[in-house]
């Protein structure tokens, strides 16, 4: 018995694969050169946010999670539309297809960052972009861009539907937003997912990640109904409870400094601990 | 180009990588060889920037890695052919590095045909590719941005006796062209196949560095005869020292050429004759992995 392993003598040949592996062509060529001196200047920042948007979409898991919240939207949409005789406003639309990404948008956010550790493709992206601060930030931007994309998209969509009860179901419309119900829905889902990459970055760990993400709030509501101190520091920390002015139409003074604090606690330390985890990790 | 300055990373008490210190030149396919655990995968992560040293340092083409530009067009790393998101096809894996380093998609295909999977594995997911496959698609990677600089830790892993010939010819056309390589692994023969310079590493130390030639000298030569008797007796004559070994060869501490002399001299005939195969490199390795496998045991 020795420590080391022996090199497989023969292929090993994918299990799954219905035909055989192809084989390495009898000869090595060696690779054509780039013409043009070598790049002097890094990687541009655009291009890293670029890759980073693309990273969320080109897998598996966040195509799937895409479709799942279209999938979830559209049943929405759907019982809206029958139920009632489809006689909602257009802002109870919206709260339709805004939920449900607020909801699991974040998921997409946390699985950019933890990816990385999880399938260890860290090993080729901090090989590629070692200034490390800058890939946290590109990932940041490209799922706040992501969140940006799918609020329009859930303005759109109600928009749609809506349009669609009055034309079809013969409701009276109405179509009257409130400027700030209209930030905090839009708030919601950025804030979700700025908070899910924050997490992400936090933790390194996806099930770590996801779990403390969907478990602490409701934790922090239930814990906050039984203690009373808990429930006087909810009022400032909680981002449930601070958030739900902003559906109501009006902010104080000081609902905007809970709001603030709240933010502060639940996005903004997580991210900035996330992002100084980040840059000095080992990659492994 | 590669320098390494008394480079040592600790974890907790435990000294991964013990002053090491090594030079990797251009035009020369340089290997990087130990047990397992001996510290080559620590030092290569050092040398790319992932792992921060507790002190000294490494360069890669005079500067910390982290100091290139657009780093994928200077250097090739492969430090782990499964660290790939599984997930992803091999051709979105190769395309997303296409992207950020600037280069076109052509080189895509390029790089895909280079180490020939066929056009349908590249749009397979890399959850469904073997080991094999996994190291090709990891080495087309490290070929993507026509780096100068190639790091590869264990790259001929899962790869047949074919693949390693493979290997050893592109990596010798790439240093001929002036590029500077390092790879690693854990099996001597390989090394021997692939490299002109080896360095060898054993619980963070090394242990030995210079030519293959350099190394593999001074091991004598093996030689047969139809008189063997009267062969070592002419040896002997000469001041040479002949010894039988357990394969009923005779083994002379001298080059092969003045055995023939001797034999000639002699009239003797020589049913084989061949220099001293790398018995010196390969005992202190097996010591060093010897060494390794006790540490398991104990650990």
């Amino acid at each position: 018995m020795t420590a080391t392993t022996n090199a497989p003598a023969t292929v090993p040949v994918a299990p799954t694969s219905p035909n055989a592996e192809s084989k390495l062509p009898a000869t090595a060529k060696v690779p054509s050169r780039i013409t043009g001196p070598r790049p002097t200047t890094g990687v541009p920042f655009t291009r890293l946010i670029h890759v980073e948007l693309r990273k969320m979409l080109d897998t598996r898991a966040g195509r799937w999670l895409l479709i799942g919240i279209g999938a979830i939207i559209a049943v929405a949409l759907t019982i809206m539309f029958f139920n009632e005789g489809g006689e909602h406003a257009f802002g109870e639309y919206l709260q339709a297809t805004t939920m449900p990404m607020a909801i699991i948008l974040p998921v997409v956010g946390i699985l950019a960052v933890t990816s990385e550790w999880s399938q260890r493709t860290g090993l080729v992206t901090f090989g590629l972009e070692p200034r490390r601060i800058r890939v946290a930030w590109a990932k940041t931007l490209a799922a706040l861009f992501v969140g940006v994309c799918a609020f329009a998209l859930s303005l759109v969509l109600a928009g749609i539907a809506h349009q669609s009860a009055i034309t079809f179901r013969g409701i009276t419309g109405d179509w009257s937003v409130d400027g700030l119900a209209l930030l905090g829905a839009g708030g919601y889902v950025l804030l979700g997912i700025a908070q899910g990459v924050g997490f992400g970055m936090l933790f390194k760990n996806t099930p770590a990640a996801i779990v403390v993400y969907f478990i602490l709030p409701t934790a922090w509501s239930i814990l906050g109904s039984m203690v009373s101190w808990l429930a006087d520091a909810a009022t400032w920390l909680d981002m449930q409870h601070t958030m739900q002015p902003l559906f109501e139409g009006s902010l104080t003074g000081e609902q905007w400094a809970q709001l603030g604090t709240s933010v502060a606690l639940w996005v903004v330390a997580p991210l900035a601990v996330g992002i100084w985890r980040l840059t000095r990790a080992e990659v492994k | 180009m590669i320098t390494v300055e008394r480079l040592t990373k600790r974890y907790g008490p435990f000294t991964a990588v013990d002053d090491v210190s090594f030079e990797v030149k251009p035009g020369l396919v340089t290997g990087f060889l130990g047990p397992n655990g001996a510290g080559k995968t620590t030092a290569m992560r050092v040398m790319s920037g992932l792992t921060p040293a507790t002190s000294g340092r490494a360069t890669v083409l005079g500067k910390p890695y982290a100091a290139l530009p657009n780093p994928g067009r200077h250097v090739g790393l492969l430090l782990d052919a499964s660290a790939q998101h599984a997930g992803r096809t091999g051709r979105e894996v190769l395309t997303l590095g296409a992207i950020l380093m600037g280069v076109g998609k052509h080189r895509v295909d390029e790089m895909v045909e280079l180490v020939g999977l066929t056009e349908k594995e590249a749009n397979r997911r890399v959850r469904n590719y073997s080991l094999g496959m996994r190291q090709r698609l990891g080495i087309a990677h490290a070929l993507l941005g026509d780096p100068e600089v190639l790091i590869l830790d264990e790259p001929a892993n899962g790869l047949d006796p074919a693949g390693i010939r493979w290997m050893r010819d592109l990596l010798r056309g790439y240093a001929n062209e002036g590029g500077t390589v390092l790879l690693s692994s854990h099996l001597l023969n390989e090394i021997e196949r692939v490299a002109d310079e080896i360095i060898v590493i054993g619980h963070g130390k090394i242990v030995a560095q210079g030519t293959k030639d350099e190394l593999l000298a001074g091991a004598g030569c093996y030689t047969r005869s139809t008189d063997d008797d009267a062969l070592m007796a002419a040896l002997a004559a000469e001041s040479l020292v002949a010894q039988r070994t357990a394969t009923g060869d005779l083994h002379v501490d001298a080059e092969p050429i003045a055995v023939g002399r001797v034999a000639a001299a002699n009239q003797i005939v020589l049913t084989e004759l061949r220099g001293g195969d790398s018995r010196g490199l390969e005992e202190m390795f097996l010591d060093l992995t010897a060494d390794a496998a006790r540490e398991e045991v104990a650990a």
